[in-house]
């Protein structure tokens, strides 16, 4: 059940990145079970993008967009229809996420290194506003270059944000210039409670997500860019920001489908 | 006006618990008793001025008014695009305040000089600019923004002008209308030294607090007149060219760092910002016209 929801997001992205023309396909790929865990556990509902009592969630590495929106049309906040005209001029659907556009999008991202620190001011709001509103943010190996990322993890530690959820796509995308290692021990030496685990188990993440802390969480996810298809994960530098073609789409979804993934 | 701008929050946060106070390690014993009396509402969070920005557009996406404050570049400069996104760009609101204005900290050299903050932010959509010239303009503009559905700036200085002007938002002042040909339009707390070397000069003296949205009908009044601008920072020049086709002269910073310390006043006579400078350029120009006007 949960892979099939998995994999019908990843064959959606692959068909509405056919059809555009855009996307980076492995960066979205690499997120789909932490996107998947995040809106299988948060308070939420579809029919209320907007509902009070709600959680919040800020994808704060916002050039995966196309793997939130597919996220979001799998649990009925529009369909996936809808999507396809992802990135074209009239679209709701930008390349990266408008929160006055989309449904379900609490906050609009795209600068790498914005989303964690808006997300860190919104669990504030939830403590001062003495609410059990939970927030999570969703931020890339990548997005940890930038020293704001520490800034906002230092400020939500200090102010023990224990509503604050970090989920960290530890997909090794900056293996080619500026490489964070042990992510996990970094986290930890700035106060956090960390768990990490392998980033496309579901169930995992899930149990992650569950389990009461008194601190920060960071769940540091190892993904693999392009997970499901052979293809995206041994090329994914070719692959970074491209859309496939009749004949690849072809050959990655039947890669997809062939995988138990 | 710091003291102002604290006094103000405070008197506003005792009714309206709405209102949240993010520092960035500056003004922190000023708002002791505001701390005191709502520390769940007062966070001296650190010197992370990007987060700082961050934050506060998420308290605000929350529907907290929050006030965000701390030293004029390391603010603005540094935390442009955090403004520009967080804010600007995701219809978060709140306020921005500031101290050290333009050579505030002459002192602390140009790592400290402040004066590309009102241009740069007037640039943003959305963005409300205002630079504030007196503590009655404090008081009053803080009253009236704080809830504003679009981000508010505030300019504050350590040299406020004590001179009567309008305090309503988006309107300017005419401090001095002679019906003469050359009309000075300034903004600020320079207002003091602006008034003195105009004071007994033959022109027009029109005053802002409010940069965006500039008083563009007021502008038009003066229109058929040559407009010297004078300040001692960057956007005023470029609100009041809104207005199309005027004749406009700027007076105020040179294109260059200013390397000196010293004080505010110091600088402000270096570069030609000093009430006896601007005296004589404003007396340039008038002879400038005088001669012009004459029949060869």
């Amino acid at each position: 059940m949960n892979d099939d929801i998995c994999r019908k997001i990843r064959s959606e992205i692959l068909n509405i990145s056919h059809k555009s023309g855009h996307g980076h396909i492995p960066t979205s790929f690499s997120i789909v079970e932490m996107l998947t865990a995040v809106y299988q556990t948060m308070r939420h509902d579809p029919k209320r993008p907007d509902m009070p009592e709600r959680d919040l969630f800020v994808l704060s590495k916002g050039h995966a967009s196309l793997g939130y929106y597919c996220t979001l049309a799998a649990h009925g906040y529009f369909s996936f229809e809808d999507v396809y005209g992802f990135g074209a001029f009239d679209s709701r659907f930008g390349c990266h996420p408008d929160r006055t556009k989309v449904p379900g999008v609490e906050a609009s991202t795209g600068s790498l290194g914005h989303g964690i620190g808006i997300a860190v001011g919104m669990a504030l709001a939830a403590k001062i506003a003495g609410t059990t509103r939970k927030v999570y943010t969703l931020i890339g190996d990548g997005e940890s270059n930038e020293g704001s990322v520490w800034e906002a993890i230092m400020v939500a530690v200090n102010t023990k944000l224990d509503n604050l959820t970090v989920l960290y796509d530890n997909n090794q995308s900056q293996g080619r210039c500026l490489p964070i290692m042990n992510p996990a021990e970094r986290f930890r030496a700035f106060g956090c409670d960390v768990a990490e685990m392998h980033g496309h188990d579901l169930s995992a993440i899930k149990q992650a997500l569950a389990r009461p802390t008194d601190r920060v969480r960071v769940v540091v996810c190892n993904t693999v860019k392009g997970y499901g298809c052979q293809t995206l994960s041994e090329n994914v530098y070719e692959w970074h920001r491209r859309a496939p073609k009749p004949d690849e789409l072809n050959k990655l979804q039947e890669e997809l489908h062939a995988g138990a993934i | 006006m710091r003291a102002q701008f604290k006094n103000t929050v405070s008197e506003l946060a005792a009714q309206d618990d709405s209102i949240v106070i993010v520092l960035g390690d500056i003004s922190v014993y000023m708002f002791k008793d505001f701390w005191e009396k709502h520390p769940n509402r007062f966070y001296n969070m650190g010197i992370c001025e990007n987060t700082l920005v961050s934050v506060t557009a998420g308290l605000s996406s929350q529907g907290f008014n929050p006030f965000v404050h701390t030293i004029c570049p390391f603010l603005t400069d540094r935390s442009l695009e955090q403004i520009k996104l967080d804010m600007c760009y995701n219809n978060f609101a709140g306020n921005i305040v500031t101290c050290g204005a333009t050579f505030d900290y002459a002192w602390d050299g140009a790592t400290h000089h402040a004066y590309t903050d009102l241009a740069s932010l007037r640039m943003l959509p959305n963005m409300e600019v205002l630079h504030l010239g007196s503590k009655r303009e404090v008081d009053a503009l803080i009253r009236s923004q704080y809830k504003s559905p679009r981000p508010t700036y505030y300019r504050l200085s350590d040299h406020p002008h004590t001179i009567e002007t309008n305090t309503e938002f988006g309107k300017g002042t005419v401090l001095k209308n002679e019906g003469a040909p050359l009309t000075v339009m300034t903004a600020g707390p320079i207002l003091t030294n602006v008034m003195e070397a105009c004071r007994d000069l033959p022109v027009n003296l029109v005053y802002f607090h409010t940069l965006k949205p500039i008083d563009k009908a007021l502008i038009e009044q003066f229109r058929d007149t040559e407009i010297l601008v004078v300040h001692d920072a960057y956007g005023l020049y470029e609100a009041i060219s809104e207005v199309p086709a005027l004749r406009m002269r700027y007076h105020g910073l040179p294109d260059a760092f200013c390397g000196w310390y010293g004080t505010v006043h110091d600088i402000r006579k270096r570069i030609g910002l000093d009430p006896a400078s601007i005296r004589a350029a404003v007396q340039t120009l008038l002879e400038d016209r005088s001669q012009a006007a004459r029949p060869r």
